[in-house]
């Protein structure tokens, strides 16, 4: 049987708005393998970026069970929260947040347990970055700063890697380009991910494209 | 790159603001350095002043008794006191010389005269050159008698002039203002029994004296230090609001923190590790410019012999360390603010 690294079991996420009550997540169940690829797409406002901040323990569930790795989250305290994030998750944003003042290598090193600055040089020479350690920001083009962004996800081994709209400000050539990063990372090296995305052509990597709507799945497609 | 790394970089990264928050406290902790060294020093120069003229016993005039001058009878009868030794007296008055005081005081060593001009003997200071126009060589007529100036000094507010002991005293028609002598016996005791055996006379021991103005030294060194910890204060608020706007500004930086794994306390300790440096740096530069600014003032003040005691190893440090306490106490809110930043909301944050 395979292991599951992200286990949701009709999970609810409920927000106030003005007066009223808005279900971001509206009895989520979903249940991803280990070792899987899965693109989760949907319209604005149906619950993609609520469901990847809980699957990314940045936010709780209102109601229901959440697991990662097995471990139910909605009972442990901020500090192991913060352990779970270091070391089982990959985070990479649209806007690919990277500290402003650092170099690659410290973008990289900054969430890294045990500073090993070889094995960062490990990892941004993987995503093709031998050339830019000591290049800021400011000095890189939208694909690299993504590239950058994935080898810091990526610098602590994490069993899942969870990404928001990662292509979202690139060109197309760009886009493909991490797109097939992430593939290989999943075929090559076994790490879990999942994309949430509008763009069709990047969803196609993933091996399973979930669609979601109003909080809940609506539609699962697998190659 | 750690965290602690990140907040010296945001320092410098932020230079102008930075240095202006800085600026508030090293303002604030020179200030205190300069007060209260400057006041330390003088309270040193007071204490060996104090000790230079004083014996275990001062006795004067009674207050009751109209003058401030003794006779010789009495000087006798204080002299003929058994308890008594090693006397030493003062004899001081004044003489009016066309509408101004010039002060007449009796010098036992010469030693403690610091002379800028001429030689011992007849020596004038600075405020009687000043306001009686005399100088070296000129003549003044005190009591029928006539000094010939010798030498000029600085000491003293008001005009005075320094002659030997025995030459004060003949003048003031073998009067003096007050004896000095070592005790017997316990100070206080032998200060009681004089003041009972001889009439007239107020005994007060080194002790009482010493006291009464260390005492009145301590409150103005409490002073001073309130006046310029208020300076310090305000140069801590400013980090206060400096942090605040920090955390403000870097919502989405610390949000993205949060996301890859740092822990509440790694933020709050970032924050503070920032504002104490800030405090450390501010403090550190403060003293720096409060030992330039005391040389400057002793040298004005002509106490530059009181240098080093203006400087004492507990102030410098307590500036340093009290900026930096200050600074991380001032930095707890901005980090409890950053610590409890929604995640979420802070990666929407622009």
């Amino acid at each position: 049987m395979n292991k599951h690294v992200l286990e949701f079991k009709n999970v609810w996420k409920t927000y106030h708005m003005g007066d009223g009550l808005v279900n971001a997540l509206s009895g989520l169940d979903l249940t991803l393998d280990e070792g899987s690829f899965t693109a989760v797409m949907g319209p604005s406002g149906s619950g993609k970026s609520t469901f990847l901040h809980v699957a990314g323990i940045l936010d709780t569930p209102t109601m229901g069970l959440f697991r990662i790795n097995g471990e139910e989250t909605i009972n442990l305290s901020m500090k192991e929260q913060a352990r779970l994030r270091r070391n089982e998750i990959g985070f990479i944003f649209q806007r690919f947040n990277l500290l402003s003042q650092l170099t690659s290598l410290e973008n990289v090193m900054l969430p890294m347990i045990g500073k090993d600055l070889e094995k960062v040089k490990e990892v941004l020479d993987k995503m093709g970055l031998e050339d830019k350690y000591h290049k800021r920001p400011t000095q890189l083009s939208g694909g690299e700063l993504q590239r950058v962004a994935i080898a810091r996800a990526l610098v602590n081994d994490p069993s899942i890697i969870l990404a928001d709209e990662p292509t979202g400000e690139l060109d197309t050539a760009n886009a493909n380009s991490i797109m097939q990063i992430l593939q290989d990372l999943n075929r090559n090296n076994g790490v879990s991910i999942v994309v949430v995305t509008h763009n069709p052509a990047s969803a196609s990597f993933a091996d399973e494209i979930v669609h979601m709507s109003d909080g809940k799945i609506v539609q699962k497609d697998s190659k | 790159m750690d965290l602690y790394k990140l907040s010296f970089n945001n320092i410098k990264r932020r230079k102008l603001r930075s240095s202006l928050t800085m600026l508030g406290i090293i303002i604030g902790a020179a200030m205190l350095m300069v007060l209260l060294g400057v006041t330390a020093g003088l309270t040193t120069a007071v204490k060996d002043e104090t000790n230079s003229y004083m014996y275990d016993i001062a006795i004067t005039p009674a207050s009751g008794t109209g003058s401030y001058l003794m006779d010789n009878q009495t000087a006798s009868q204080i002299r003929n006191q058994s308890n008594l030794y090693d006397f030493r007296e003062v004899t001081l008055f004044s003489e009016d010389i066309n509408g101004t005081e010039l002060y007449v005081e009796g010098i036992n060593n010469w030693k403690d005269v610091k002379l800028t001009n001429g030689t011992q003997g007849v020596v004038i200071n600075k405020v009687a050159v000043e306001e009686l126009g005399y100088g070296i060589g000129n003549k003044i007529e005190v009591n029928g008698q006539e000094l010939t100036v010798t030498g000029i000094t600085k000491e003293a507010q008001a005009p005075y002039v320094y002659v030997n002991q025995s030459i004060a005293r003949q003048m003031a028609d073998d009067k003096v203002s007050a004896i000095y002598a070592s005790t017997t016996g316990d100070p206080e005791t032998v200060a009681d029994e004089v003041e009972k055996q001889v009439t007239g006379v107020s005994a007060v021991t080194k002790s009482e004296k010493v006291s009464e103005i260390q005492e009145m030294t301590g409150q103005a060194l409490l002073f001073m230090g309130i006046i310029a910890s208020i300076a310090l204060i305000v140069g801590i608020i400013s980090v206060i609001n400096t942090m605040l706007i920090s955390v403000m500004e870097r919502t989405k930086e610390l949000g993205v923190l949060k996301a890859i794994g740092f822990t509440n306390w790694e933020i709050k300790g970032s924050i503070l590790f920032e504002s104490g440096l800030l405090g450390f740096l501010g403090g550190f530069i403060g003293v720096i410019l409060g030992v330039i600014g005391i040389v400057i003032i002793a040298n004005l003040l002509d106490l530059a012999e009181y240098i080093p005691g203006m400087m004492p190893l507990w102030l410098i440090l307590g500036v340093i360390v009290g900026s930096t306490l200050l600074s991380i106490i001032a930095g707890l809110y901005p980090a409890m603010r950053a610590s409890k930043l929604n995640v979420v909301e802070a990666l929407r944050n622009e």
